[in-house]
């Protein structure tokens, strides 16, 4: 996992002014919200442990709360909570390459994943409204609304590259993670 | 294997070489495959949704994650720290020692590596370069090396993740990876026994054997975490999932009420931290249900069966080709996605060949883990660059002999699947 501080560095001169503060604000909120997913999570496992087993009631909404849980919570979390530097991902030539480099990489990137997501979002959208038809088995919640989370997740990570990609082409370095410190002793 | 699928591979391989999380890479490149085979490309949304929405078993993951952040308090970790201190504190090289057998057990409590040097493993560092005991590189290096036990000894997330891709039960593999635990902590602290007089290692103050109940009893709530955890699932009291929540549930309570070390802020940032990780690694699975889908419409693990079978390997063979090819995979790619994208690949011809899937899947675990400690992309290292502050080369310089013992180690678990397979078959498994 490539957790970095130079994200942060790259923030602070990224977020100035009202508007960057507001974004900040909405994503401390976002990450309230995954947190609050998961303790309802953590909540509702132990109701079920107790339902079922210390008063004999075994209850099935639970499980099917928790699975929705967690689908919502990756979901959400990627869409809005983690940032790019958090991200698991292969850092060791972007780490190693100059700022130039660094930035057409970059480009290249956020371009193909905007086209294969854009691609996809129409597509994405019949399948999650075609599972309308469909309802979950204990809340009785329509599968279209408990899917719906795909096509926020779908259109944040489009919004964010299109917006890194403006960055990118004005010429700001998306910053080599943390590995440009790591990799020095090699 | 399709003109499309090589695109895919291609895109994804690139994409991710480039920069992009590879969750995201493997999404886009299996849309791409979908794009270019002129298949419905809302099929990446129905893999990905579906599968995320059927795979209960993942749940385990976010809570065990949890527990061990409830553990992280500072109370918990000094108790445990001096329950460790007091039993192999007296010997030559005792915080070398002191600091597997932590790496022990903190394994029995969490299930990431990672979360293991960061944890009681940054503690340990500062603990054994305090007054120039021990150099910082080889702090860092044993600290890198121990924590690689905490994935192998129960609950373990990569098991966790192994079990969903082989349908194999989570019980069976959690027991399964008690032995293979024990024998690289084992293998540590021979080599830091040997080590240590050719180096002169310090001895630590020699704790009389008085305090040790004293000791224990402070510990003692701490110490009982995986026997809940383990009793919950062998008992059949509960699921592996709840049992993992039972774990975590256990944790909140005695850190936050008994040792009150945990305020409500501490939870909440626990929940915070737990979230973060938990979201990035469902990213990466996310990646790998969408890309999975496309590797079985192309047939490739059964064509690689079919492949591998005409060259008459034996299972021996086979596992020494699957350790090499691990082991070099290590270096270079991070150890989810090979579990979630090679393991798959090769599971049917391990089934094929007649290996044992427990066996198979600690084996693979393990080899994986030691990849975190293999440079040069060796994230526990990185790590410990970051905490130890000491240059890359150094620590690899003394990880080595480290690397050695648990690759010596990793073979005689590949080669013995006893040592694997008792402790399941003494609770039932019949394999």
């Amino acid at each position: 996992m490539a957790e970095g501080d130079a994200g942060e560095d790259q923030r602070a001169e990224v977020m100035r002014g009202g508007w960057a503060e507001a974004a900040a604000w909405l994503r401390r909120r976002a990450e309230n919200i995954a947190a609050g997913m998961l303790a309802v999570m953590f909540v509702a496992f132990v109701l079920q442990i107790v339902f079922r087993y210390f008063l004999n009631f075994p209850v099935g909404w639970t499980s099917e709360l928790t699975v929705v849980l967690w689908l919502w919570l990756v979901l959400w979390g990627a869409a809005f909570v983690v940032r790019e530097s958090e991200e698991i991902r292969f850092d060791l030539l972007t780490a190693s390459v100059g700022r130039r480099a660094r930035i057409a990489m970059g480009i290249l990137v956020a371009l193909a994943l905007v086209v294969l997501y854009g691609a996809s979002l129409k597509a994405s959208f019949d399948y999650v409204t075609f599972m309308k038809v469909e309802k979950s088995s204990y809340l009785k919640i329509r599968m279209d609304w408990l899917f719906s989370i795909y096509l926020v997740f779908l259109i944040a990570v489009i919004v964010r590259y299109v917006r890194l990609l403006w960055h990118l082409v004005r010429g700001r370095d998306p910053g080599a993670a943390d590995l440009t410190k790591a990799s020095s002793g090699l | 294997m399709s003109a499309a699928f090589a695109y895919a591979l291609a895109a994804i391989i690139a994409l991710s070489l480039l920069g992009l999380p590879v969750g995201h890479a493997m999404i886009a490149g299996s849309i791409l495959y979908l794009h270019v085979k002129g298949l419905d490309m809302g099929t990446a949304a129905e893999q990905l949704l579906n599968g995320m929405y059927t795979s209960y078993v993942l749940l385990a993951i976010p809570l065990f994650i949890l527990a061990a952040e409830f553990m992280n308090s500072g109370s918990i970790m000094d108790r445990l720290l001096r329950f460790c201190n007091a039993l192999v504190g007296r010997f030559r090289g005792g915080l070398a020692q002191v600091n597997v057998l932590q790496s022990i057990v903190f394994a029995s409590m969490s299930g990431s590596a990672l979360a293991d040097a960061a944890g009681s493993g940054k503690i340990m560092q500062t603990l054994m370069t305090r007054d120039g005991k021990y150099t910082a590189a080889f702090a860092a290096a044993l600290t890198a090396a121990s924590s690689v036990i905490g994935p192998i000894i129960p609950p373990s997330i990569p098991l966790v993740l192994y079990a969903l891709v082989s349908d194999t039960s989570i019980g069976f593999l959690f027991l399964a990876g008690v032995v293979p635990g024990i024998l690289l902590g084992l293998v540590q602290m021979g080599l830091i026994a040997v080590t240590a007089k050719r180096r002169n290692f310090p001895v630590e103050e020699r704790v009389p054997l008085r305090e040790l109940p004293r000791i224990t009893r402070e510990a003692f709530p701490a110490l009982m975490m995986p026997v809940i955890l383990l009793g919950c699932l062998y008992s059949g009291i509960t699921t592996p999932t709840e049992a993992a929540a039972a774990a975590a549930a256990y944790a909140l309570l005695i850190s936050a009420f008994l040792y009150r070390s945990l305020s409500w802020g501490d939870i909440y940032q626990s929940l915070a931290r737990s979230a973060r990780i938990t979201i990035s690694i469902g990213m990466l699975i996310a990646g790998a249900l969408v890309f999975n889908y496309v590797v079985t419409a192309e047939n490739i693990p059964k064509t690689l069966a079919a492949f591998l079978k005409a060259y008459e390997l034996s299972p021996i063979a086979f596992l020494v080709v699957v350790n090499l090819l691990l082991l070099a995979l290590g270096c270079f790619l991070e150890g989810t996605t090979i579990l979630l994208i090679i393991i798959p690949v090769l599971l049917p011809t391990a089934q094929a060949l007649g290996i044992d899937p427990v066996h198979f899947g600690v084996m693979a675990v393990m080899n994986i883990m030691i990849g975190l400690v293999t440079p040069p992309y060796g994230l526990l290292l990185f790590m410990m660059v970051k905490i130890a502050e000491v240059p890359l080369n150094a620590i690899v310089r003394e990880v080595l002999p480290f690397l050695a013992v648990m690759i010596a180690a990793l073979a005689l678990i590949t080669f013995v699947p006893d040592l694997v397979l008792f402790l399941p078959r003494l609770l039932g498994y019949k394999g």
